[in-house]
């Protein structure tokens, strides 16, 4: 079974998506914050991350991804970012070229389930079973 | 700073093709703490000012070469808050009026006093300082309203994405046997959800409303004693629940202050509702008032879990929320303390905070007394 954590300082938002990913067959972990989240990280060396990236502390989600890229048993687990922000924030835009979300997916809140599980499945290989 | 006091290490230029002009507005300046360059002529001297960047520019209206009108148009492009102080022999209307057209901030006639030229420096450099703290204010203004604007769409948006992402998932996953029993707990926490944003969406209007001043322009003759029993007695059940005794000790007598009564309400219920929500079982909320020197001044006291000091100063910040365990159970919008600090500033008064962790918390607000000769009319 495949382990996905969910780090993200909303319960209700974590709770609903882990349920959903829970019920299509994932082991699924919550963190509420970014210290938790690498902490719970690199204990259970995940297989997928989702990471909400406007934590309580404005830029933690950030500093939490590129920690991450900077522990050498983490930085090949796949980070799928998740944010309610506005992309026409433009004080918020990243250059997907900046390096910091390097090969991982950014999602708006709130996501479309059906298109989160099966892209979560194409990064981990799973096919999908059918039924 | 006093507004008399020169501004230390300011830099003055002086342009004046006359040697004994330079050298005595040099002692002058220099006397009263200036850092002095002067220069023989306009090119020089408008070299010397992009070079020094100073705050005020004496310059002769009369010169062989560039003129005074033209130095005072160059300067300005250089810098358009560099203040000008004009000197001329040739002291008449006309020319006074077309420097200041120009953009001098005032002019000296020939021959002069030192104490004439300090008076003159010394002003303008406080109305150059007034305007760029006036930049500075409507700067800051400008970014207080954009982190405004920021905050209330994530605080919007988080309890909205919430619910939205429990519906979804309710509706994906149908009948599985995940969310049949979650299901109930799930409609419960939207609920809560959209109560606490219906919370925040009253209070951003209030203190909108409390902004757009014209509510808190009035002053009327506002009661306390009325104000603070309506408080209790509304708050009273959720008291009971909480075991938390409401006390009030206000003077003997008429105890009121001038101001709009509505607001007057809103700033003690917030206070009074917090008193509460932050108190403990078996704890109590004291309201006391004192009256001198004309000022009301108004203490609610709490006896409930604190505040820690590192958090005093964003305390009445919009959306600022302390983030402790203790006060993690409660919930709220981050905005009464704003608008508490709104109204009080508005009614011209103060409030502040003392607290002890584990120990409670005293908000003071001082108020304005209501005299009887003070109406709407005025």
């Amino acid at each position: 079974m495949k382990t996905i954590l969910i780090v993200d300082d909303d319960a209700d938002f974590a709770e609903a998506v882990a349920s959903y990913l829970r019920a299509n067959g994932f082991q699924v972990l919550e963190a509420r914050d970014g210290a938790e989240g690498l902490r719970t990280a690199r204990m259970t060396h995940p297989d997928l991350v989702i990471m909400d990236v406007v934590m309580s502390e404005r830029t933690e989600g950030f500093f939490t991804v590129q920690e991450m890229r900077r522990t050498a048993s983490l930085k090949d687990v796949p980070i799928f970012v998740v944010s309610s922000l506005y992309s026409q924030h433009p004080e918020f835009s990243i250059a997907p070229e900046s390096g910091w979300l390097a090969h991982d997916a950014f999602f708006s809140k709130p996501v479309d389930m059906v298109l989160f599980l099966e892209q979560i499945r194409q990064r981990l290989g799973i096919e999908e079973v059918a039924g | 700073m006093a507004k008399d006091d020169p501004t230390p290490n300011e830099t003055i230029v002086v342009i004046d093709d006359d040697y004994a002009m330079r050298l005595s507005c040099r002692k002058i300046l220099e006397k009263s703490g200036f850092q002095v360059e002067t220069f023989e002529d306009g090119v020089q001297g408008l070299e010397g000012v992009a070079r020094l960047k100073p705050g005020l520019v004496v310059v002769d209206l009369k010169m062989p070469g560039m003129s005074g009108l033209e130095v005072i148009a160059r300067v300005h492009s250089i810098d358009p808050n560099i203040i000008l102080v004009v000197i001329t022999g040739y002291a008449t209307i006309d020319t006074a009026v077309e420097a200041m057209k120009s953009g001098a901030y005032d002019f000296l006639p020939k021959p002069f006093a030192p104490d004439e030229l300090r008076l003159i420096v010394n002003r303008g450099l406080e109305r150059r300082r007034l305007v760029l703290e006036g930049h500075r204010f409507e700067v800051e203004r400008a970014l207080l309203k954009r982190r405004f604007v920021t905050f209330v769409s994530h605080q919007l948006q988080t309890p909205l994405v919430a619910v939205h992402q429990y519906l979804d998932v309710l509706k994906r996953l149908g009948d599985h046997p995940d969310v049949t029993v979650k299901r109930e707990e799930w409609i419960n926490r939207c609920l809560h959800r959209i109560e606490a944003m219906q919370v925040m969406v009253k209070e951003w209007l209030e203190l909108s409303a409390v902004e757009s001043e014209a509510l808190t322009r009035s002053r009327d003759e506002v009661n306390l004693r009325a104000v603070i029993d309506d408080i209790f007695s509304a708050y009273q059940p959720q008291a009971e629940t909480e075991q938390v005794a409401l006390e009030s000790d206000l003077p003997e007598g008429t105890c009121a202050v001038a101001g709009d009564r509505h607001c007057v309400a809103v700033l003690f219920d917030n206070l009074v509702a917090n008193a509460i929500k932050y108190n403990r079982a078996g704890g109590k909320v004291t309201v006391a008032a004192e009256v001198r020197n004309g000022e009301v001044t108004v203490s609610v006291a709490d006896t409930g879990i604190g505040i820690p000091e590192k958090y005093i100063p964003f305390l009445f910040d919009e959306f600022f929320r302390v983030k402790d365990e203790a006060a993690r159970k409660t919930s709220g919008s981050g905005l009464g303390l704003a608008i508490c600090r709104r109204i009080v500033a508005e009614m011209g008064g103060s409030i502040v905070v003392e607290s002890k962790v584990n120990a409670g918390s005293v908000f003071r607000v001082s108020l304005p007394a209501w005299r009887q000769k003070e109406s709407n009319a005025a």
